[in-house]
């Protein structure tokens, strides 16, 4: 047996693997898993690009006048 | 995490730190180093930081107000910063105590989600309730392709505070459990847990959302 990770243990750690939070032996067997078994391969990859989406959209251009304004705030203090 | 202890103190139960009988010569000169390493180090995030603020505060002035607030807390609190740690992760707990403290009035908001009986994984399963993986597939692809920009940001901004936190931090930011535990002075047991309850209501939402822009077929809507 060269890993020892189920279906039902690679979906309890679905987050934990895509959060980069297991430890490397862990990884490496959800992984092994995820090679042979297309079922859970399809959700882990689904969940991945989700967390993509959403980094994506949440993340904002900041208006560059607000940089301009802390700048000058910590000049001000500095003064 | 062997050299990564964060220190986290923000100087906010604390005075601002005075300058007090330093020499006349050296002071000027350490204290211009010092604004020159604060806006090459800290600045940096600054971009960052304003995506989180604009989440927490959901309005681009109060956003604009908290960067500001946080930055120049910061500022007058960097000497407690000790180099080599964690300094992102010292910004956000800035962040987070000053909208906590400046808005606590939110914390009147209802602070559990309520998730009755959804499961898992929830978004992907009703996807994928579909006759063939190939059909499925599809419905993944449109639904992930068609949430547009506001309903993620909405589902976000719906979570109760105690539970946006931790999922902004976790994906937005990417911090780790144990940055998010020292960020928001929780167990990382209960940072697990509000990630996945938190995680979980936004799926429940999208769904909601995905249904209403019609990217998921009828049959696949069961109540």
């Amino acid at each position: 047996m060269s890993h020892d990770c189920d279906c039902g243990d690679a979906q309890d750690q679905i987050y934990q693997y895509l959060d980069s939070e297991l430890d490397a032996q862990t990884a490496h067997a959800v992984r092994a898993h995820l090679d042979d078994c297309d079922g859970c391969f399809d959700s882990f990859d689904f969940e991945r690009r989700l967390k993509v989406v959403i980094r994506t959209c949440l993340t904002e251009d900041m208006p560059e006048a607000l940089e301009v304004k802390v700048r000058e705030l910590i000049r001000e203090e500095s003064t | 995490m062997s050299n990564s202890t964060l220190i986290l103190s923000t100087g906010q139960d604390r005075a601002t730190p005075q300058v007090v009988a330093t020499p006349a010569h050296g002071y000027r000169a350490d204290f211009m180093a010092d604004q020159a390493n604060f806006e090459r180090e800290a600045l940096q995030y600054s971009r960052q930081l304003y995506s989180a603020a604009m989440r927490m505060a959901r309005n681009p002035t109060d956003a604009e107000d908290l960067v500001q607030e946080t930055f120049l807390k910061a500022y007058r609190a960097y000497d407690t910063f000790q180099e080599g740690t964690n300094l992102k992760a010292w910004l956000y707990r800035i962040l987070t105590n000053t909208y906590i403290n400046k808005y606590r009035k939110e914390s009147r908001r209802p602070s559990e989600v309520d998730l009755g009986d959804v499961e898992d994984l929830y978004l992907y399963r009703r996807l994928g309730s579909e006759d063939t993986a190939e059909a499925s597939r599809t419905t993944e692809d449109r639904v992930l392709d068609g949430l547009v920009e506001s309903d993620i940001k909405a589902a976000v901004e719906e979570l109760p505070e105690n539970f946006r936190m931790p999922v902004l931090l976790a994906d937005l930011e990417g911090f780790s459990y144990k940055e998010i535990a020292e960020i928001l002075d929780i167990p990382i047991g209960t940072v697990m847990s509000r990630l996945h309850r938190g995680r979980k209501a936004m799926q429940k939402r999208l769904w909601e959302f995905a249904s209403r822009r019609g990217l998921v077929p009828e049959d696949a809507e069961r109540p």
